[in-house]
């Protein structure tokens, strides 16, 4: 029982998440400022960031429903923290699984999407119901492709389970090979779900002043910044496990630092993509999701059937 | 109970997030607020950042005389700013009236209309001078 607290609570759990979410934070701005020219902020900032925001007044809209405004964030940051018990991080076995957590962490992931959404349309400002517009919309671009690779790779290991893919991967270490498209077909789908780079388009600040978040200030807005820094490390521990099966059977100490590379290497990945595209329309985005990334994310599928059929046997 | 505020105020110091907003300016203290803000000068190393939101603000950067027809809308958004919040007066204008003071359609600076913090004089005010004004208002905020 103390275990299990010690694991939820610490290590590997919300802890070690809010840390590890905040160097991500600070590693993409610098990568972002550097990509500028610019010094950029100094390593503490997230955590200034965040101290400022919680000692801040909350304001509620008068406009607004007042549970459902507060209870967003929390709600938000509850189901990132959860998905996050059924990835396998550094060993091939999560802390929590059984077989089918492959939906629920699919799922988990798409709540704080979908708390963006509510959270924008309760607070009943023009900016924000437009923010929460184009973060449905867009969910409907992103997560078809993102959902098709990882199945994908889960076809592959003929499991519904995280922890058992893991494994068989762990036991076929070359069949990674056949998954690379899946990666980067991964890779552009979470920049979506981050509502990053060139697909920021629900918080847009040239546009629709900040989204969904615009009517979000203090203590509430802090907890979706923490939200979003939690779910950039969730989200890549999830590519990591799917698709980098790499250093699973090692000491702990050796996997926990190959894990922590895997994981800083997507987060580079995303910053690096952030700084060199420019915001897509959301026309644009819908037509190259559903033009190119679900095809691709289907000849995934092929792919992986045929590796099953051929070298499987 | 020390500790708490110490640890609060040295957040406020580090991660001011400003909000430009016009009040009748020429336009020309407007220009050097943006350069201010860009690579060039680049303020996100004190953890500068601009935001178009008032509910993520905390420091308002106003530059021009407030005009007559401006002054309820700069209240307003004073007031959808969360608390602990900061005005900071750019240019000659915004400090006393300017060029303009005592013109027929105007309050005359903002601080006839809003508690100020810091004044910035210099028509327009140069980005170093804006970037020094907030600096020592961090700096004041320290030691209060
Ligand atoms: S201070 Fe000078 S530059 Fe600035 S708004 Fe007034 S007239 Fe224009």
């Amino acid at each position: 029982m103390g275990q299990a607290i010690y694991n939820i609570l610490v290590f590997p759990g919300l802890f070690f998440l809010i840390l590890f979410g905040w160097a991500a934070e600070f590693i993409d701005r610098k990568i972002y400022a550097r990509g500028q020219k610019r010094v950029g902020p100094p390593w503490y900032q997230p955590v200034a960031d965040f101290i400022k925001l919680a000692a801040k007044e909350d304001i509620v809209p008068e406009e607004a429903s007042a549970t459902s405004f507060k209870l967003m964030p929390l709600i938000a940051m509850a189901s990132a923290v959860t998905a996050f018990f059924y990835i396998p991080l550094w060993t091939t076995e999560a802390l929590f699984s059984f077989y089918g957590d492959i939906i629920v962490v699919m799922y988990l992931l798409t709540i704080p999407t979908l708390t963006f959404f509510l959270g924008g349309w309760y607070s009943r400002s023009l900016y924000s119901t437009i923010g929460a517009m184009r973060t449905l919309t867009q969910l409907f671009a992103y997560e078809v492709p993102l959902f098709v690779v990882i199945l994908a790779s889960a076809l592959l290991a003929n499991t519904w389970s995280l922890s058992e893919i893991t494994k068989f991967y762990a036991l076929h270490p070359h069949l990674w090979i056949f998954n690379l498209l899946g990666f980067g077909i991964g890779i552009i789908a979470l920049l979506g779900k981050l509502e990053k780079g060139p697909f920021d388009i629900p918080e847009a600040e040239t546009e629709i002043v900040a989204g969904s978040f615009t009517e979000y200030g203090g203590r509430l807005l802090a907890f979706f910044r923490l939200t979003l820094d939690i779910e950039v490390i969730v989200g890549a521990s999830l590519l990591a496990a799917v698709f980098l099966p790499f250093g699973l059977n090692l000491t702990p100490a050796i996997g926990f630092v190959i894990y922590i590379i895997k994981v800083l290497f997507i987060v580079i990945l995303l910053a690096v993509l952030r700084t060199i595209l420019a915001r897509f329309r959301i026309d644009q985005m819908l037509d190259f999701c559903w033009r190119y990334l679900a095809p691709l994310a289907f000849i995934q599928i092929l792919i992986n059937l045929l590796v099953k059929g051929l070298l499987l046997r | 109970m020390g500790l708490i505020k110490k640890i609060v105020t040295w957040g406020r110091t580090k991660s001011p997030w400003v909000l430009h907003f016009n009040t009748g300016a020429c336009n020309a203290c407007d220009i050097e607020i943006i350069a201010a803000l860009t690579p060039r000068y680049d303020l996100e190393r004190f953890g500068v950042l601009l935001k178009g939101s008032p509910r993520h603000a905390d420091v308002l950067l106003c530059s021009g005389p407030v005009t007559r027809q401006i002054g309820d809308r700069l209240k307003r958004i004073y007031d959808q700013m969360p608390e602990p919040k900061f005005v900071v007066a750019v240019g000659t204008c915004a400090c006393s009236g300017g060029v303009f003071k005592g013109c027929y359609n105007i309050e005359s600076g903002i601080d006839q209309v809003l508690p100020v913090a810091a004044y910035i004089p210099g028509c327009p005010a140069s980005p170093k001078a804006i970037i020094d004004a907030v600096v020592k208002l961090l700096k004041s905020l320290e030691e209060s």
